[in-house]
């Protein structure tokens, strides 16, 4: 299982994270990064973890 | 006991020689170690990809403060525009940007600047050969994005060199650096002008920046680096990916036949682009302590370093195959805009334009060729082109 961390006053709200991993990472009204799971299920993790380094201003990170 | 090669290098990286083909060069510099000392011009050299991701992540250390360009001259006349501040206070003027040009915002627009580029491919289709910077990569920007950011339609033309001379004008001590002054003088003169007379479109994205400095947000000096911000980031970056992408594919064809056979490609070759002919190659950052990258390479603090989007762009130890151009690859990861809190708040748009003319080109293009030696626009910390004969059919 991991854990993401996101830091709401960075997102630029590109919504790349979105398009890597639709399942955990979604925009809200204000286009802003929110994601969709407490936690990230294994069979995801890889997707979820790629999709945080997709994020071109550092919004998200990976903790355990 | 283990022997440690000294990490310095009196290459010139701002030589025509290195401007031209700085490839070869970076790589012996990865080679060398994750740090550099370049003594020809009292810099640090990060160019591993891994090491530039991580000093762009941490502001703290690689402070933008004390200015990204390689000169006293640039950072003092420079020192109260975006780029050149660390947070909070950058936190928070970013945000004059990033409210226009998120790609929510920059929604309504898109369907300007693909049709747009639909006519500009149709016209360009019937005239078959063309330059590919003046005719086509200039376009979108001079026409369809000075109409965003609100510019007044004379003098648009005169802005494109006078950008160009910004970036110039941000390098080390050197001849090229020196040319530029006159350019930016003119640049920075043009914009207080500008600001002064409020000269701007009401509801365009300078617009925003005047309202600001009126409301007393932000001071003069920083309305016209903001305004300054649009308009050359605004130029020469999309000029030269848009100019790339047609070298590129006039040298890997059956690249340019797979994106006319799939052009659900076209985001994934834009990513591609940016990251084997990065637009911008260099800034800079001044560390705040000292910092210990591995190998023997100990910068001091108080050091002016280089993080090279091009040289890690073609890091091996990131990217297989670096040198290959392959619209396959989607390296989304890519350092071309920057990465963390200074990433190119503009990339939107430039994704906007380019994917607009990559679609309206492979819908009717079956062949990209150059019809003449193309000329580089040698500049400090741009890549691109002068110019770039071609023929489409």
């Amino acid at each position: 299982m991991v854990h993401i961390e996101v830091d709401g006053s960075r997102c630029d709200g590109f919504g790349f994270c979105e398009q890597a991993a639709p399942e955990v990472f979604g925009l809200d009204d204000d286009g802003v990064v929110t994601v969709l799971v407490a936690e990230v299920p294994d069979e995801l993790s890889e997707k979820a973890e790629a999709a945080t380094r997709a994020c071109p201003v550092a919004a998200l990170r990976i903790g355990r | 006991m283990t022997t440690t090669t000294p990490l310095t290098s009196d290459l010139d990286l701002f030589s025509d020689e290195a401007l031209t083909d700085p490839y070869p060069h970076y790589k012996a510099l990865r080679d060398l170690g994750p740090a550099v000392h370049l003594t020809r011009h009292g810099l640090w050299f990060i160019s591993r990809y891994e090491q530039v991701r991580s000093a762009l992540g941490d502001w703290e250390t690689f402070s933008s403060g004390r200015g990204i360009g390689l000169n006293d001259g640039f950072n003092d006349a420079w020192g109260s525009a975006l780029i050149n501040m660390d947070p909070p206070a950058q936190t928070e003027q970013r945000k004059l940007f990033t409210d226009r040009l998120s790609p929510r915002a920059l929604r309504p627009v898109a369907a300007d600047i693909d049709r747009r580029a639909d006519q500009l491919a149709a016209d360009l289709v019937t005239r078959g050969s063309f330059d590919a910077v003046t005719d086509l990569a200039q376009d979108l920007p001079v026409h369809v994005i000075m109409d965003l950011i609100g510019w007044p339609t004379e003098g648009r033309d005169q802005l494109l060199d006078m950008a160009a001379g910004w970036f110039d004008s941000a390098g080390p001590a050197c001849p090229r650096t020196a040319a530029s002054v006159p350019k930016v003088e003119a640049l920075m003169g043009y914009l207080a002008e500008v600001v002064a007379k409020e000269n701007l479109v009401p509801g365009g994205f300078g617009w925003t920046l005047l309202e600001a400095h009126k409301a007393g947000q932000i001071p003069v000096e920083g309305a016209i680096g903001l305004l300054a911000g649009y308009v050359v980031a605004a130029f020469d970056t999309t000029i030269s990916t848009i100019s790339s992408s047609m070298w590129l594919f006039a040298r890997h064809p059956e690249q340019w036949d797979l994106l006319r056979s799939e052009p659900s490609l076209v985001p994934a070759a834009f990513n591609e682009i940016v990251r084997i002919e990065s637009p911008i190659q260099v800034f800079s950052r001044t560390t705040t302590r000292e910092v210990d990258l591995g190998e023997g390479a100990v910068i001091p603090a108080g050091a002016r370093v280089l993080h090279s989007y091009g040289a890690a762009n073609r890091d091996e130890r990131h990217f297989p195959d670096p040198d290959r151009f392959d619209i396959r690859r989607n390296p989304v990861d890519h350092l071309g805009f920057g990465y963390g809190n200074h990433a190119c708040a503009g990339q939107g748009l430039a994704r906007l334009e380019t994917h607009a003319v990559l679609k309206a080109l492979a819908a009717r293009v079956q062949r990209i060729e150059l019809t003449g030696e193309p000329v580089r626009a040698l500049n400090n910390i741009t890549r691109g082109f002068q110019s770039l004969p071609v023929r489409i059919h």
